[in-house]
């Protein structure tokens, strides 16, 4: 990939923002990677809020349904699913804990996700212990951890056309 | 890999069984056709939202709400299913759709041309030849895996598909003649069906050119356990009736970019019922139900403001009933 591709640039309020290929990334949050997942995690308080990243959005194209159960749930469980272009995925969960929002707002119109992924989180959860800890090698907090973990991302899905 | 040729299979077993086998991490490619007629509902889709409960008891029409995406669609003996199931974690799996599609639909097309069908694949998940749909396709991630489901239509009933889906008698016309359009099947390319056999000896012919070597599998114990108790979860109510995402309007998919929307907007004076034809992911007819002419609406700016819009159910919704508040109408 293209060097040129790659900048950080500040964004309002102090806060950065990675930009790779024209996707965002956010410095305000982390990002989750295991088994291939793109969802970014944003501490509130004692609750982490949790969404798709735009590395997702862009390559799963339109999202066309959306389901979250909201119940106790195990690091690594299915939590819900999304459908774009015919295909279904899974949800899966970074944490032991328990899901006590669902943003209602996504699940009725999902394409909201699309136009603007880290503004609509999709489920809020309390976790049992620190998901920052317990799943560290699977969290992304800094831009050159971004960068590298997005360029591969790039590339293997360059690898698949 | 191993290839499973069922041949003529119970019609809930052609779904259960690739269910089955990515619940228990086999990979496979499952080869079958239904010996009974089914509607097969997509993960989000609502069968009380989809399908004409009535017709399908009178007609013995089973149902089935699968895991993965995709519509509605009738199925039976005159269409051959191909079901691969891949781990997620193997090697040369795309994670994108698309590439996913892409990659596992060309052994489908090669087989088409084989018989002698100038099949080509279509983003997303479709195959066509010119501009009619001739095979289609659904997927998604079931347990540890991967799966892709799809069909070659054979011959299809696009009578009664339309009478299985619930849609009124003005939108049921209009989704047949939309289907004449946009369908086509291999009977009506070359004016008769090979025999099975040879398109699924083709089918594994081509898989295997891509994922090397299959030898052929029979169903186990372990397979036919997990299809028994799959059988009690996806015939119980609570998993055919579980909530989905209650639709906006009806909509009705043709293939992919061509669809029939209809929507009732209530308005002061009655309620306006229209219908949105779609053609290429734009709205291109608008068809007011003869039963609104109390309603009066100016048609020439409803076209206007959609006729062109990219389609969005949503967004469409949006500008009639503003237009028609805007209008006291």
């Amino acid at each position: 990939m293209d060097e040129n591709n790659l900048k950080r640039i500040p964004a309002e309020g102090g806060m950065s923002v990675v930009e790779i290929n024209g996707m965002n990334f956010p410095l305000d949050r982390v990002y989750y990677t295991r088994d291939g997942a793109h969802i970014w995690l944003k501490q509130e308080d004692e609750l982490i809020k949790i969404g798709m990243d735009a590395f997702l959005v862009e390559y799963a194209g339109y999202l066309t349904f959306l389901t979250v159960n909201e119940s106790r749930v195990k690091v690594g469980e299915s939590v819900g699913s999304f459908e774009s272009a015919k295909f279904v995925s899974r949800i899966y969960s970074p944490t032991d804990g328990e899901i006590v929002a669902v943003n209602e707002e996504v699940i009725k119109n999902p394409r909201k996700i699309n136009e603007d992924p880290y503004d609509s989180w999709i489920f809020a959860v309390k976790p049992d212990s620190s998901i920052l800890d317990d799943e560290s090698e699977y969290i992304l907090d800094n831009e050159e951890k971004i960068l590298k973990w997005i360029s591969e991302e790039i590339k293997k899905v360059e690898e698949d056309e | 890999m191993k290839y499973y040729n069922l041949g003529e299979t119970n019609w809930k077993e052609t779904q259960l069984i690739y269910h089955a086998m990515a619940l228990l991490d086999m990979e496979g490619l499952v080869l079958d056709s239904p010996g009974g007629r089914y509607v097969s509902l997509g993960l989000h889709q609502d069968p009380r939202d989809e399908i004409d409960f009535e017709y399908c008891k009178d007609n013995d029409i089973g149902i089935f709400r699968r895991e993965i995406g995709g519509g509605t669609v009738l199925l039976d003996s005159r269409q051959i299913f191909f079901n691969l199931i891949l781990k997620r974690d193997r090697e040369g799996v795309p994670k994108i759709p698309e590439n996913f599609f892409r990659k596992f639909l060309q052994p489908v097309t090669e087989t088409m041309r084989e018989i002698g069908i100038e099949a080509v694949y279509r983003p997303i998940c479709d195959l066509v030849v010119g501009t009619k749909k001739i095979s289609g396709n659904g997927g998604g991630e079931i347990g540890n895996c991967r799966v892709l489901a799809g069909g070659i239509m054979l011959d299809f009933d696009r009578e009664t598909m339309a009478r299985a889906l619930k849609c009124g008698g003005k939108l049921k016309q209009m989704y047949i003649e939309q289907m004449k359009i946009n369908l086509t099947t291999v009977r009506e390319e070359l004016g008769y069906i090979p025999p099975k056999e040879k398109i699924y000896s083709l089918l594994i012919e081509k898989f295997s050119k891509l994922l090397g070597h299959m030898a052929e599998g029979t169903m186990d114990a372990a397979v036919s356990e997990k299809m028994k108790e799959l059988d009690q979860h996806y015939s119980s109510e609570r998993w055919m009736y579980q909530r989905g995402v209650k639709q906006l309007g009806r909509e009705i998919k043709v293939r992919e970019g061509e669809y029939l929307f209809h929507h009732i907007f209530p308005g002061d004076r009655g309620d306006l019922g229209i219908t949105f034809e779609i053609s290429g992911d734009k709205v291109e007819k608008i068809l007011i139900d003869n039963s609104c002419k109390h309603v009066t609406v100016n048609r020439n700016e409803l076209e206007n403001e959609l006729i062109g819009l990219e389609y969005d159910c949503r967004k469409i919704i949006e500008i009639v009933t503003d237009m028609m508040n805007n209008k006291n109408i």
